[in-house]
């Protein structure tokens, strides 16, 4: 009775919104809202990409200027070089995020501990990331407390320099900035993923590599699938551990469009950020035809409910 | 007639009307508060520009000449000043805009800036600053008189002496082929991001030393531009330099830090890190081929000629050709400027230890030494474009 009691109110609310969305208003004003507020920008930006600047001024007459000076400048290498990083950097978070957010889900039995490991894992979203990020200097520097720490032993005689100011320095910044983004969603898929899924699969012979193969990764697809995403994305637009550990020579296309900006060169910029939206695409689209025989997009977050 | 549609484009913005407005209905309301015609009489202004025109302790002004300054600094980055006076009308809340000479042979003709008022009653000292300054023409365009000189110098780049065997007085010339191809500084040299800077330092380097012909170092033409960045593209795979920094505060960490032995910084970068280092840890160099010569200019934003505090503007600028500004500037920043004998006057009486004042001194016959050497800056040259686009060949390579 008790359990009718509490389940009326669900229901109530499950009916309320089955009929919401049966609304003939809703998918058109979806689709509406989201057309003005990320469609029509996104539109804007490639029109503009067609556009030109003539002394600090746009001059709102056709031309492939920007498109044509993707290639000339060299601004394509940064493009690959970027799209190589990011799914380098996501590689690497995923190596690190899958094991972590499976101990944090399923091994670290403390709340406290859980609980203080998750506000942990939010620092990086409280400071600023220059902020966060300028601090690796003072430790991979030349002088740095690595470079000294390792002189005052004597392991080695002169600094190494490519600690800091290369493409190490970059993804060595980067590791903590995006482990959140890619820990998180694993974390709550493996979450999601009843006990007894797991000691069924003990239970009928299976031993913890097993498991790990033909129960875990299978269920926690959606959450790799939503790491790999919010991790890909911002990384393709990163700027600051680029510009403050590759000084300078890790341009990447953030640091493209910031200095064409910069400079006023909308046009260009907005090229570039075409260029960015349709690597994005095409990374995604790469995604969807790998996984759709495993994973419906639709349902990211409900795979383990069935 | 595209002069008359910018100014159009630049003044009948559709928020001014709004802006207006607000405005009306504000002063109605702050006639009503008690105190108000007191706060409307201090004198004040704001002012927006390169962090280097500051002074380091306003107060001194303040108390000199009564007026207050509220001051947003910002780097030598042309575009984010370009963007922020035509694109976010910034001049609607600055009175004074400090930037590198030359941007009002953009500025001036869209309307951005108005003409200075040579006559006004508050610039006292405006007839008695010398031609060579305030005639430059990095601070007039077409005939018409834009900006006030401020500061100048002529840029090069910071060293530590022991490591290129330099005379540790700082007094030689030193050749900016320590910078760009000596192997005791390999992997060692500091390039500063922006390409105004660098990518005309090095074409003057080139075109000094015979290596390329190049008619103007400081507007070139794309092809021309191109091979000086094919030079630079080869110095950078040959492990020349260590990083490309963007922002003052890099210099003066870099050179701190230790992190590297020469950079094309600014002159205080040095100063601030010889207050860690010790002094003459660091020297800005005098050099063979020449420097990156420019000028700071006080520029009015249209808007503010027609504010009520228009007289305080023109006291804070007469405030910058006068001594106490030149004396500092020299003494804390290595910076010349119009009317240096002001400056040492000022130490003379406020009884500036003789070395301050020998300092002051000295700060004129550098910059005198300095301008005899190519070559002007310019802040907006005509290629900008060609050349922004082969600088980014340099990053990306």
């Amino acid at each position: 009775m008790a359990i009718s009691t509490a389940a009326a109110p669900r229901r109530y609310r499950s009916l309320q919104l089955g009929r919401l969305g049966r609304l003939p208003i809703v998918i058109p004003g979806f689709l509406v809202v989201w057309s003005l507020m990320v469609v029509l920008p996104l539109l804007v930006v490639v029109a503009f990409s067609f556009f030109q600047v003539k002394y600090y001024k746009v001059v709102y007459q056709p031309s492939l200027d920007a498109w044509i000076s993707l290639f000339t400048s060299g601004r394509w290498l940064v493009a690959v070089r970027t799209l190589r990083i990011a799914l380098t950097m996501t590689a690497i978070e995923l190596f690190l995020a899958f094991p972590f957010g499976l101990w944090l889900a399923k091994g670290c039995r403390s709340v406290p501990l859980k609980a203080f490991i998750i506000t942990l894992l939010t620092i990086p979203f409280f400071l600023d990331p220059s902020s966060r990020t300028i601090v690796w200097r003072a430790i991979l520097g030349s002088g740095g407390l690595i470079n000294s720490g390792l002189m005052h032993l004597g392991v080695i005689n002169a600094p190494i320099e490519w600690l800091l100011y290369s493409e190490f320095a970059v993804h060595f910044g980067m590791i903590g900035s995006y482990f959140p983004t890619m820990v998180f969603p694993i974390f709550m898929i493996m979450s999601l993923i009843d006990d007894e899924y797991l000691q069924a699969s003990a239970d009928l012979g299976a031993s913890p590599g097993q498991t790990l193969v033909h129960v875990i990764m299978p269920l926690a697809i959606p959450g790799v699938m939503a790491g790999i995403i919010f991790t890909l994305v911002p990384l393709m637009a990163a700027f600051v551990e680029p510009q403050m550990l590759g000084g300078g020579f890790v341009n990447l296309l953030g640091d493209s469009v910031d200095s064409a900006l910069r400079e006023l060169k909308y046009p260009t910029a907005a090229a570039l950020s075409t260029v960015v939206v349709a690597i994005l695409a095409f990374c995604l689209l790469v995604l969807i035809l790998m996984t759709r025989k495993r994973f419906d997009f639709a349902n990211m977050f409900t795979a383990t409910h069935r | 007639m595209q002069g008359k549609d910018d100014d159009d484009q630049l003044r009948l913005a559709r928020r001014d009307l709004l802006r207006g407005a607000a405005g009306l209905g504000a002063t109605a309301l702050l006639a009503t508060v008690p105190g108000a015609a007191a706060m409307a009489a201090e004198e004040r202004v704001k002012a927006y520009g390169t962090t280097t025109a500051q002074l380091k302790n306003w107060d001194l002004m303040t108390k000199s000449i009564g007026v207050t300054v509220d001051y947003t600094p910002t780097n030598s980055d042309i575009g984010v000043f370009m963007r922020d006076v035509m694109a976010n009308d910034i001049g609607d809340n600055v009175d004074v805009f400090f930037f590198d000479g030359g941007t009002q042979n953009v500025l001036g003709p869209q309307g951005a800036y108005a003409e200075i008022d040579e006559k006004n009653p508050e610039l006292t000292l405006w007839d008695r600053t010398p031609d060579a300054w305030k005639r430059s023409d990095l601070v007039r365009f077409d005939g018409k008189q834009y900006g006030i000189p401020v500061i100048g110098n002529g840029d090069c780049f910071g060293y530590f002496p022991e490591k290129i065997g330099a005379n540790p007085n700082g007094q030689d010339d030193v050749s900016w082929s320590v910078f760009f191809e000596d192997d005791r500084t390999k992997g060692r040299v500091a390039i500063d991001r922006s390409w105004l800077q660098s990518l005309s330092e090095t074409a003057n380097y080139l075109n000094e030393t015979g290596k390329q012909k190049i008619e103007d170092v400081a507007d070139m033409p794309g092809p021309v531009a191109a091979k000086v960045v094919d030079y630079l593209v080869e110095r950078k795979k040959a492990g020349q330099f260590r990083t490309i920094f963007t922002a003052f505060e890099e210099q003066v960490q870099l050179l701190g830090n230790k992190e590297i032995d020469l950079i094309n910084c600014w002159e205080p970068a040095t100063k601030e890190a010889n207050l860690k280092l010790g002094p003459n840890a660091t020297i800005y160099a005098f050099t063979v081929e020449g420097y990156y010569k420019w000028l700071i200019e006080a520029t009015i934003p249209v808007q503010a000629a027609k504010r009520a505090n228009i007289d305080t503007v023109y006291k804070f600028l007469n405030y910058m050709l006068g001594g106490e500004y030149r004396a500092y500037q020299a003494k804390e920043r290595g910076y010349a400027g119009p009317n240096m004998d002001l400056g040492v006057k000022y130490a003379q009486d406020h009884n500036w230890p003789k070395e301050d004042v020998e300092l002051l001194q000295y700060t004129q016959t550098k910059v005198d030494r300095k301008y005899k050497k190519p070559f002007f800056c310019k802040t907006t040259p005509v290629h900008a474009s060609e050349m922004e686009e082969e600088w980014q060949r340099f990053l990306n390579a």
